[in-house]
């Protein structure tokens, strides 16, 4: 077993980097004791289910399996992963209501769009990754990060942006999602068992980002301070 | 499209020009609420600058005002008692020998009255201006302050300075700490049914600290705040405070009481003397 995943590190390291570089975020935010903030509670759910997918499709990867499945289901639940963080950030109610039902809407539609590039579900060799829905899901987290921003500079309650644990998070997301938002839709036709186009360093970019948004949100959560989120 | 290099590098650009952007929203949310808040930070400095001029304003005309009611007390009531004295002196001694017992009686009387009504005057212009402060400092101003309070003799109240030699320093700095002595004791005597109170008074680094300790029933500082009872002395101290960058902590001593502790950064001592007006230096040459 374990020199087959050896071997599999050999081949990509970079992406076997950002499967457990996840861990470092993850440590942090129990050491750092984040989670009493419910928005980084959902960022550890976010973490843990992340590291889960990605050792799965590691494995299944190593195993040279088709691991695009996991890729598809785990869209929804980062969506909803991550833009409840969100919900916890902002303090209108019918913005919090609009998010709510894009979790809904978007998970209806992810299991579409599944259904749509998929015609043959029971054929999990052939599986192929959506061709919209990590698009959308990128769209809308950038969204989401750029409203926040707006509401930051907008309300200024915040002295130093430097130090305040949760720009750092929506740095990184907003960094990761625009790395992968023009890849995304291209994996649906390149990311197949028979014909793999190689798009070389374009497909690391955002392997690369996924790194470095997790050293982000490291930074980040290394801010944190459970005093001064009592103060808040 | 077919060739993979094409799609390849076509894929790159757009990438890339999308992470150029993020970069920029990123770097502009920065350097943007930076600025708003330097922005912000500046109107609130010279908002509080300006309000700190406005009450220092407000009290410098306070003891300016102080001091013009001394002046036309002592120069026109005063003047006047003395003459009242002088007349009455003369007639005391043209009727010396043909008064009745009775006259006798009203004309020592009214020599007494008037005699009391000058000190009383004298009195209240000396308290009006704290003449003392001005001429021997803060030391001398405060014992004499104390000396005349001990005559109430079930009250103790004592006065201790770090040092022998206190150095004069800027005159609003001295009328300030003495003010806020006045009221501190002043509250200590109205509120706190005390037998004791302490006054410290000490210079470090830079810092002179004044610390009155009484040992009555103590107050919560911050319930009287927000309180209806809080009257202008607590609030004096503060505004007094604010115009010379000072703090003032409220304490509650273990064994009872109430303990106050202001802090006043020392100033480099100005040159100018503040008020023209000067009515005790003619003082003694008059009595
Ligand atoms: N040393 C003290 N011991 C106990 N209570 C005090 C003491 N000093 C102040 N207090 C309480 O704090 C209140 C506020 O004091 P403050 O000096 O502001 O007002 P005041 O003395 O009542 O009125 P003013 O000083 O305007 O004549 C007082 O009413 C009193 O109840
Ligand atoms: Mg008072």
């Amino acid at each position: 077993m374990f020199p087959v995943y050896l071997a599999y590190c050999i081949k990509n390291p970079v992406g076997c980097i950002a499967v457990f570089i996840t861990l470092l975020p993850l440590i942090l935010i129990i050491y750092r004791k984040a989670y009493i903030d419910p928005s980084f509670k959902l960022l550890l759910l976010y973490l843990v289910f992340k590291l889960i997918i990605d050792v799965i499709m590691f494995h299944t990867a190593a195993m040279h399996q088709n691991n695009l499945l996991y890729f598809n289901i785990a869209i929804p639940f980062y969506y909803s992963f991550l833009s409840g963080m969100f919900y916890f950030k902002f303090s209108s109610v019918a913005f919090k209501r609009i998010l709510i039902a894009s979790m809904i809407g978007f998970l209806v539609f992810t299991v579409w769009d599944i259904l749509k590039s998929n015609a043959q579900l029971h054929d999990l060799h052939n599986h192929r990754a959506v061709l919209f829905a990590k698009t959308v899901e990128g769209v809308l987290i950038i969204a989401l990060v750029l409203l926040f921003f707006y509401e930051i500079i907008k309300s200024l309650q915040i002295p130093n942006l430097l130090t305040f644990p949760f720009f750092w998070v929506c740095s990184g997301l907003l960094l990761y999602y625009s790395s992968f938002i023009f890849i995304a839709p291209v994996f649906h036709y390149t990311a197949t068992w028979n014909n793999s186009v190689d798009l070389g360093i374009a497909n690391t970019i955002p392997t690369v980002f996924e790194i470095l948004c997790a050293l982000l949100f490291s930074i980040g959560i290394y801010h944190f301070s459970p005093a001064n989120y009592a103060k808040q | 499209m077919q060739n993979s290099e094409e799609l390849k590098w076509a894929l790159l650009v757009a990438s890339l020009a999308m992470l150029t952007m993020a970069f920029c929203m990123i770097s502009f949310v920065m350097y943007y609420q930076k600025r708003r808040f330097e922005e912000e930070k500046k109107i609130n400095d010279i908002e509080k600058n300006y309000n700190r001029l406005l009450l220092d304003t407000a009290l410098n005309s306070e003891e300016t005002e102080r001091r013009r009611i001394a002046q036309d007390l002592h120069d026109d009531i005063g003047t006047m008692l003395s003459l009242t004295k002088l007349s009455l002196n003369q007639l005391s001694k043209m009727t010396g020998s043909e008064r009745s017992e009775k006259e006798d009686q009203i004309m020592r009387k009214s020599q007494s009255l008037v005699e009391e009504t000058i000190l009383h005057v004298r009195r209240i212009t000396r308290d009006l201006v704290p003449t003392t402060l001005e001429r021997f400092g803060l030391l001398e101003a405060i014992e004499e302050f104390i000396h005349k309070l001990a005559e109430d003799n079930n009250l103790t109240i004592s006065f201790h300075a770090d040092m022998e030699e206190f150095p004069r320093q800027a005159q609003k700095l001295e009328l300030t700490l003495y003010r806020i002595m006045q009221e501190l004791v002043n509250n200590a005597i109205k509120h706190a049914n005390c037998t004791r109170i302490e006054i410290r008074l000490e210079i470090k680094e830079e810092l002179i600290g004044l610390r009155v300790t009484d040992n009555g029933i103590g107050f919560d500082p911050e319930k009287m705040k927000e309180s209806s009872m809080a009257g202008l002395g607590l609030l004096g101290i503060e505004s007094r405070l604010a115009i010379l960058n000072g703090t003032v902590l409220y304490e509650k001593p273990e064994k009872g009481g109430a303990s106050a502790f202001a802090q006043i950064p020392v100033m480099p001592v100005a040159e100018v003397k503040l008020e023209p007006l000067h009515p005790f230096r003619r003082e003694r040459v008059n009595v």
